[in-house]
């Protein structure tokens, strides 16, 4: 069976993607541009906005049912941040939802980042279409 | 790839480059050319006037450059107190002319650095300076009735830096120096109602000006701070409507207060950046100057010939730098500092190449301080008063910059700034000019060098400044040694005072410059403050208050 | 089968927060699951908030979150936004406001989007009501999208519809003329701090007073806000308590029930009709009988009655 929905966009599932940031980072500008494309490309976004703790962000991950889970940094703090996430989401056994990261992200942490399971990264020089695309391939299958 | 382009002559006519776009970079439509017809010579003692003349369209100064060179600055600011000094000194000696300092975001939002959430980030993108102890070691041996420091610091900048002169035991009104005490633009840019509350934020930045005006008339406020604004999601005229909606509402109150704008306004400062497209950016500082002027002569009765003549500090666009082929970013920064130089700026921060990467490193700050050397010595930026003026390219587009500022403010006004705020219609605002750029980005309508279109080959990942973080651990444990060995009782009482005085909607600047004098720190005394108001101690709901506040 | 409604009866989040996924895209899989949870249900107490935009209803959710949980509740709450009907995306937005009790775990926050529906909710909140009801949580906070004025679903599914209005805008006057107040248990002037907010509070009073007693004798309050500053909200607190006593007496218990159930079972032969509808508009299944409405040979009010036959 259908819902409206499926049938406006030929059948799939909207994806459900939580957006927000760490820290005290305030660079918010880039973050709220990307929900707005990815809304007008059909995901659902769920916008957690600035200033997010590491465990509130990790269990809005499974209240939601995100189908992954962006993070946006312009601190240099990223790295470590990044892996206080992993490892909560790994304690409350949401290891299985993916992440991506924005922003400024440095090519010399890649490595380490993928390491730690990350999935996406989209630095500077990113465009649009290329989060939409990733964005849409992490929308599980039903 | 097909076989044509694989012969790079073959597609000869796509490789020209053409013209992406004739709207200026805010998006104003521009004719092909300008000529007489586009001016008019009869208003000119009106809209224009002679520089240093009201409505100082065309500069704040008769000889503007030649009277007084600009100041040459160049932000630092990383790690504990010891590092930043270490990089002041660093740009004294390559001859900077101004000591600008950057506060971490920790101290910024006044989070104290032993707060649990946010180890990894003390002295990360700013100097961490929760207290006045901490000041007094960064500027130890600078005389702060006689240099000149710049905070980048909203409102605790104030209050600390004083306390620091206090303690030292000089009297305030010396205090020299200025800071940016623009609370309203910290709640856009991303603090949201959650860290700074519209109302609390617009009551401290009222405060502090009607404390510091009275009390430290030497000390300048960089007020609006339109800079942030405009990296968050403005054109131009935007930045002139929404620090101007500032300007007013905050000169409003003051005046409810007793106090007449003749004694507020010539110790404010404009703080502007500058973007990439030049024209646009020089057209914007000569309409803000008669905006500003006929304001202030119209709307709140400036005698004071100071009060109409606007001092503008600019720093360049952040924005609109590239992270990839990163020296790009000198040509882009010589013409956005060569704009705020024709357009009459006071003070001048050209950002360094680096900075979409993170921390500069020190070659780029030298070279930051070279270009505007080059700028003053050997380019002519600084010969002749309002260089452009009587272009009438320039002076149609400084109309149309005014004009719709002028229909923004309206709008703006009409809603009320701190409701327009508070209920996001700015923010919306912002939001939509934010994603109408991105789609241009996006369709190529707009096209940035290495941003969208040109992109350069596989490079190396550009380098990345680092310090060493013992002495910002270090810092940390003194921070907290400090917690314990201070006079307790002195501390608590000089907490308590700027809780009540808070509460009962009064001033708090004084009760807190006595606070940080009992060695309070940031985070305790914006959190007595966040107390009074309703609000939890923490903005980040983590810690609880360190004491009781008696009623 | 049923594994996923064990796992929520034990009180695991993520299977909770998948049921109601599956609901939400009416995954078949879902129904035994929701079913089982459904027989569990029935104990806690539900709250709707509806209003226009901009009247602050993240606000007054998050306020009263914070008192339910002094008074030792546990809190779910259902935050309904639109769905982009162009691209069917969606920007929810609410938990920011609700950010200060991301770490407590007897909050739980579920965002929606509409997704085609149009009475202020998504068709699944029925089902995320069970859910969370099974889970064990005493209060459920329903809010609504809060955009347009025929956002009247809430009713079915709360006990206590909040109906929030400022003095910004004329919103008063807007909500008499669309009938919105004959939704509300309560009314809510909030931002009172604005100017006109007494006047406001006095013309909805006296527009209340002139209409006749409710069929459930309950007196419809309005009282004044400002969430932001946690202002009213003990006395709002108060008032939905003593809602919730005036809705246990024996007889209002069934009525509020049987508003309940019918709700839900709307909602979900909405889905059921309006899914058929277009399956057979886009062509998908055509039957004799549509190719005959199409070729002129029968017509609407037939095939209609053709199909719905067997729920009459």
């Amino acid at each position: 069976m259908q819902t409206e929905t499926e049938i406006q966009s030929g059948g799939g599932q909207p994806v459900r993607c939580l957006l927000g940031m760490l820290g005290t980072d305030v660079h918010s500008k880039g973050i709220r541009t990307i929900a707005q494309l990815l809304r007008d490309a059909g995901i659902e976004v769920i916008y957690l906005g600035e200033h997010n703790s590491v465990k509130g962000m990790a269990s809005a991950a499974v209240d939601e049912d995100a189908d992954l889970v962006g993070l946006s940094f312009s601190s240099a703090a990223y790295v470590t941040y990044t892996r206080q996430l992993v490892e909560e989401m790994k304690r409350i056994g949401a290891q299985d939802i993916p992440i991506m990261l924005g922003g400024i992200i440095h090519p010399d942490d890649h490595a380490e980042l993928r390491e730690m399971g990350v999935r996406g990264i989209f630095g500077a020089g990113s465009t649009t279409e290329e989060i939409v695309e990733f964005v849409r391939s992490m929308g599980r299958s039903q | 790839m097909t076989d044509q382009s694989e012969n790079i002559f073959g597609n000869l006519e796509e490789l020209e480059v053409k013209l992406s776009r004739t709207k200026s970079w805010g998006g104003i439509e521009t004719e092909n050319s300008y000529g007489p017809a586009d001016t008019s010579d009869a208003d000119y003692a009106e809209k224009l006037g002679d520089p240093g003349t009201f409505p100082f369209t065309r500069g704040a100064y008769p000889k503007m450059y030649r009277s007084r060179m600009w100041t040459l600055r160049n932000i630092v600011g990383y790690g504990a107190p010891e590092d930043t000094r270490d990089g002041l000194e660093k740009v004294l000696a390559s001859g900077g002319t101004g000591i600008n300092i950057v506060v971490d975001p920790l101290t910024t939002q006044s989070i104290d650095p032993d707060h649990p959430s946010f180890g990894p980030e003390v002295g990360l993108e700013g100097c961490s300076l929760p207290t006045a102890n901490d000041i007094d070691r960064l500027l130890d041996g600078v005389d702060l009735s006689k240099i000149d420091t710049a905070w980048h610091w909203a409102a605790m900048a104030y209050p600390m830096v004083a306390a620091v002169h206090v303690k030292r035991g000089q009297p305030l009104e010396t205090l020299q120096g200025s800071s940016m005490p623009d609370m309203l633009q910290e709640t856009l840019s991303g603090w949201g109602e959650r860290l700074v509350p519209t109302v609390l934020g617009h009551k401290t930045t009222v405060d502090e000006i009607e404390y510091s005006v009275q009390n430290s008339p030497r000390w300048a406020l960089g007020m609006p701070q339109a800079y942030d604004l405009r990296e968050r999601g403005l054109t131009p005229a935007g930045e002139i409507a929404l620090g101007m909606a500032f300007i007013n509402k905050t000169l409003e109150d003051l005046v409810e207060r007793g106090l007449h704008v003749d004694q507020i306004a010539p110790s404010l400062a404009w703080v502007s950046t500058s973007d990439i497209d030049f024209f646009e950016e020089v057209a914007k500082f000569r309409a803000l100057r008669r905006f500003w002027a006929t304001t202030m002569k119209d709307r709140f009765g400036a005698q004071d010939v100071r009060s109409m003549r606007l001092r503008v500090a600019c720093h360049t666009s952040g924005k609109s730098l590239v992270y990839k082929q990163p020296l790009n970013n000198l040509t882009r920064t010589a013409i956005e500092g060569f704009a705020a130089l024709c357009g009459g700026v006071q003070s001048l921060e050209v950002c360094t190449f680096d900075e979409p990467v993170g921390v500069p490193t020190h070659e780029a700050r030298d070279l930051a301080i070279r270009q505007q050397q080059i700028l003053a010595n050997e380019v002519g930026a600084a010969r002749v008063a309002d260089p452009l003026g009587g272009s009438w390219y320039v002076e149609a587009l400084t109309d149309a910059v005014e004009t719709e500022a002028k229909a923004m403010l309206d709008q703006i006004e009409k809603i009320g700034l701190l409701k327009a705020i508070s209920d996001g219609t700015i923010e919306q605002m912002m939001d939509d000019h934010n994603l109408k750029i991105q789609r241009e980005l996006d369709d190529g309508e707009r096209i940035v060098v290495g941003g969208n279109r040109f992109m350069p080959e596989e490079e190396p990942a550009p380098q990345r400044f680092t310090f060493d973080r013992t002495n910002t651990e270090n810092h940390i444990r003194r921070f907290i040694a400090l917690k314990g060995s201070r006079d307790q009782d002195r501390w608590r009482d000089a907490l308590r005072t700027v809780h009540s005085v808070a509460k009962s909607g009064g001033n708090p600047i004084g009760p807190m410059i006595d606070a940080f004098v009992a060695d309070a720190s940031v985070g305790e005394v914006w959190g007595s403050i966040r107390v009074a108001h309703g609000l939890s101690y923490d903005p980040y709901d983590t810690l609880e208050a360190p004491l009781d506040y008696a009623d | 089968m049923g594994e996923l409604a064990d796992s929520i009866l034990a009180g695991d989040r993520r299977a909770a927060g998948r049921l109601i996924s599956q609901a939400e895209r009416r995954d078949p899989q879902a129904v035994e699951d929701l079913g089982i949870l459904y027989r569990h249900g029935g104990h806690a107490r539900t709250i709707g908030i509806t209003g226009p935009p901009g009247a602050g209803k993240s606000t007054v959710a998050d306020a009263l979150i914070t008192r339910f949980r002094k008074l030792g509740q546990t809190v779910a709450i259902i935050a309904v936004d639109p769905s982009s009907p162009i691209s069917s995306g969606a920007v929810l937005g609410d938990r920011v406001r609700m950010m200060r009790h991301c770490d407590d775990e007897g909050v739980l926050v579920r965002s929606m989007a509409t997704r085609g529906a149009l009475g202020g909710l998504s068709a699944a909140t029925g089902d995320a009501i069970t859910v969370f009801d099974a889970m064990g949580f005493d209060i459920i906070i329903i809010e609504t999208v809060g955009v347009g004025q025929s956002e009247t679903d809430i009713v079915g599914h709360s006990e206590a519809v909040i109906l929030l209005q400022t003095a910004l805008g004329g919103d008063g006057v807007q909500a008499i003329k669309a009938g919105v107040l004959e939704i509300a248990d309560l009314i809510v002037v909030n931002k009172k701090s604005t100017s006109g907010s007494d006047k406001m509070a006095r013309f909805l009073r006296e527009s209340l007073h002139d209409r006749p007693m409710r069929a459930d004798g309950w007196d419809v309050p309005v009282l004044l806000t400002e969430a932001s500053e946690d202002i009213g909200i003990d006395k709002l607190t108060d008032t939905l308590v003593q809602r919730f006593y005036h809705n246990s007496t024996q007889d209002r218990v069934s009525v509020t029930r049987r508003r309940q159930v019918a709700a839900h079972l709307t909602a979900l032969a909405d889905v059921e009709v309006r899914s058929l509808t277009k399956r057979l508009v886009a062509g998908d299944a055509t039957p004799e009988a549509w190719q005959a409405v199409l070729e002129r040979r029968s017509d609407p009010w037939t095939l209609s009655a053709q199909l719905f036959e067997k729920l009459r």
